[in-house]
């Protein structure tokens, strides 16, 4: 059976894909990159950071990395709404995160600060959430640094340790505002089945999970 | 339902779900540990420890606040300070609206307040166990008597189609009567039509919308109707299985349905045999673990499936993609409870019973500032002004301030709009929505910071904390009108709208959607209320 295709327009550019296809993914190939922290290609979508909201002229805005495209949408990848509203949404993650990013300083890609700067945000008039790291950290782990503050749940490193390692150590904790990831039962990263493979901090996209080796090891800052 | 419900079991049995039991559960069942945490974190039944020798569980929300002039919570804690053998908790509404303020004592409904806690504590006063309003009055009940109860679904299986089933719902104007209104009909024949032999018909029944309680009132009182309309449903769309999946604090329905649903076996109504040699149907009570976010429907459909209950991202929508991905239908009780009328008196009949252009009967659930707090059973097209002299007007004849039309998701209307007819478009009209019918007056006495206050914390505390607009920003929310009150922070009103049009747009769910509506809505609609203004700023 041929694969049916479904034909749409974004950003007043049309593009077929086959059916199934996401609106993050059709937008890939024309060349159009949706912003998003919570979305890896490799891993299954599931549209909780919200960045990649797009205007498909329904009620609410659809995740693009999760909404499947369907015939004769007319999508808006970049309208004012859009980055209106994808700009606090980063003030509101900005507004909780801690001083500085471990990752930021060592291997310098936290995304979230990327995006940060690409939206020009300099300054969060939101209260501040991020003072004093209430949510602490978890050093136990010989090679990997936990850093609850600048932890955003995206839920890459759930997915990364469950899909693609099948190590099956992470889990959000709690509920609403207090959530948080955490090992097995909720015990510390040493006590628990980890495995030390690694896939959580290459997945994760801020500070939260970072390797213990390369702390210190200062790139050039970013732009 | 497997781990959950091994899980419930082991609250009830051991008073927690310890470390030591979840890594049994886990090698029983073969699942990682780290998913049972979640689960065990996520749903407010369950805790790591026992906990003390008795539980009270306090209502701290909207209604049982303004019945207790004040933080109720704080009340009990101090009226039991002396008591070490108690653990008490502040938890969400409990739909007790009706007997504010409300709280559990070993998950038994009591009322009064805080001394009234400690007579129940004593074991001086009982707890009431079934509905306000004396049973076999509601207009909804075609049935005169127990022997008639299924009559309807019988007569349809032997002389009627189920497409005839779907065009009387639709020219019955029945619309899903839990809050989102969607029309009944449509969704019975999107699952009819929806490919799959495998399909399922659940019914929610976790009403927990401060303001709602008539879905726990329609439980008690008319629990065969809310099963002869799963029926119905069932019949329709082609399922084999139903869930009534119910809130826990509903002891007293969970009993009736329980008692109904044996029955029903019992005559052969249910079970194998329901619709016709070999075409069974069986139905089963779910325990919900708790949290107001369980009646989103598709997360409601996740704890079915021994996760933790977030909302789906939608689409593909239950109708296609439901229960263990099948096509599944989601009504509301009191959706299911209008279908048997419907059915047996005929479409006309039932939208006759509308005043003027309007169909059918509606449940409205009033609380709040009024003489005699209940659940109603009223004609579609009632004014709120009528809904109100039927409760009795408002405590010690006070002039109103503001009522609800709806529930904590919707707007508060000043008096002038007293007279607006009980109607999905009309209340939008006024600037507000019908939501569950959850009725809230305020009287001229109150600060509407606080009542509006009270809803922003309840979404906040009831977030399940899935997507980023609602799990910080109804945090943030709650932080800036609190800064303002203690005069950290100037008039955030602009900025509160803002972070209202951004949850109101990208919100996974309808928790965010509306969870700034109420109090941004109010800075609007009450331009003179003096305790609003600290929130406006310099304008
Ligand atoms: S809007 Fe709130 S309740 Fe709904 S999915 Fe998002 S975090 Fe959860």
């Amino acid at each position: 059976m041929a694969t049916e295709h479904v034909s749409l327009t974004i950003d007043g550019r049309s593009v077929s894909v086959p059916a199934g296809a996401s609106i993050w993914d059709a937008a890939a190939r024309l060349g159009i990159h949706i912003p998003v922290l919570c979305h890896d290609p490799r891993l299954r979508p599931v549209g909780v950071c919200r960045l990649c909201v797009v205007d498909t002229g329904e009620r609410t805005l659809a995740a693009a990395c999760v909404r499947p495209c369907q015939d004769g949408m007319e999508v808006r990848t970049d309208s004012e709404e859009v980055e209106a509203h994808r700009r606090m949404l980063l003030e509101l993650l900005l507004s909780e995160q801690p001083d500085r990013s471990a990752r930021e300083e060592t291997t310098g890609d936290d995304a979230l600060y990327a995006l940060a700067r690409r939206y020009g945000i300099r300054e969060i008039l939101l209260p501040d959430g991020g003072e004093g790291t209430p949510r602490g950290r978890d050093a136990s782990s010989p090679v990997i640094d936990v850093d609850h503050q600048a932890c955003i749940l995206c839920d890459r490193c759930v997915r990364g340790c469950d899909e693609i390692q099948h190590n099956d150590v992470i889990t959000r904790t709690g509920k609403g505002y207090g959530t948080r990831i955490a090992f097995d039962l909720d015990v510390s990263m040493a006590e628990s089945t980890c495995v030390s493979c690694g896939e959580c901090v290459a997945v994760c996209p801020t500070g939260a999970l970072t390797h213990k080796a390369v702390r210190g090891l200062r790139l050039e800052e970013g732009a | 339902m497997r781990l959950l419900k091994a899980m419930l079991a082991l609250q009830a049995s051991e008073g927690a779900v310890t470390d030591a039991a979840l890594r049994d559960l886990a090698r029983r069942e073969g699942v990682p540990l780290y998913r049972l945490e979640g689960l065990r974190s996520f749903y407010p039944v369950f805790r790591k420890h026992p906990g003390k020798a008795m539980q009270v569980e306090v209502c701290r929300d909207l209604v049982c606040c303004m019945a207790a002039d004040g933080d109720p919570v704080r009340q009990v804690r101090e009226a039991l300070a002396d008591r070490d053998d108690v653990d008490v908790r502040a938890v969400s509404c409990l739909g007790q609206c009706d007997r504010a303020p409300a709280a559990m004592v070993d998950h038994r409904p009591v009322t009064g307040p805080a001394d009234g806690i400690r007579a129940c504590l004593s074991g001086e006063q009982m707890a009431p166990e079934s509905g306000t309003l004396p049973s076999g009055r509601w207009a909804t009940d075609p049935y005169k008597a127990a022997e008639q109860y299924y009559t309807t679904v019988h007569a349809l299986l032997t002389e009627s189609e189920p497409d005839a089933v779907i065009r009387a719902l639709k020219d019955a104007g029945l619309r899903g009567l839990g809050g989102a209104a969607f029309p009944t009909g449509m969704k019975w024949d999107f699952t009819r039509r929806a490919p799959g032999g495998e399909k399922y018909v659940i019914c929610n029944a976790d009403e927990s919308e401060p303001g709602t309680f008539k879905d726990r009132v329609i439980l008690e009182d008319l629990p065969h109707l809310v099963i002869e309309g799963m029926l119905i449903g069932a019949w329709v769309i082609g399922a084999r299985r139903g869930i009534i999946y119910l809130r826990h604090e509903y002891g007293a329905a969970r009993k009736a349905l329980e008692t109904a649903i044996a029955e029903a076996y019992q005559r052969g109504i249910l079970g194998e045999a329901a619709f016709g040699p070999g075409r069974g149907f069986d139905l089963e009570v779910f325990v919900s673990p708790g949290g107001y976010i369980m009646g989103e429907e598709t997360a409601l459909l996740e704890a079915l499936e021994d996760r933790r209950g977030e909302p789906r991202n939608k689409p593909p929508f239950p109708t296609d993609a439901g229960l263990h991905g099948k096509p599944t239908l989601i009504n509301n009780v009191e959706t299911f409870a209008a279908v048997p009328a419907i059915c047996g008196r005929g479409a006309d009949w039932w939208a006759a019973q509308g005043l003027g252009d309007h169909k059918g009967l509606k449940f409205v659930s009033v609380s709040g500032d009024v003489e005699r707090p209940g659940v109603h059973c009223v004609p579609w097209g009632t004014t709120a002004r009528q809904v109100l002299e039927l409760c009795g007007g408002l405590v010690g004849s006070q002039p109103l301030k503001a009522f609800s039309p709806g529930g904590a998701s919707t707007s508060f209307l000043p008096p002038e709009k007293l007279d607006t007819p009980l109607d999905f478009d009309a209340m939008q009209g006024a600037g507000s929505a019908l939501g569950t019918g959850a009725m809230v007056f305020v009287a001229g006495h109150r600060d509407l910071l606080d009542v509006t206050l009270a809803q922003l914390r309840f979404f906040r505390n009831e977030s399940c904390g899935k997507c980023v607009p609602c799990r910080v920003g109804s945090h943030k929310a709650v932080e800036m009108v609190e800064q303002v009150q203690r005069g950290e922070r100037a008039g955030p009103g602009i900025a509160l709208e803002a972070l209202h049009r951004t949850l109101a747009r990208t919100s996974i769910c309808g928790l965010g959607q509306v969870a700034l509506l109420p109090l941004v809505e109010a800075l609007r609609t009450f331009p003179d209320e003096p305790s609003l203004q600290p929130l406006r700023g310099e304008e």
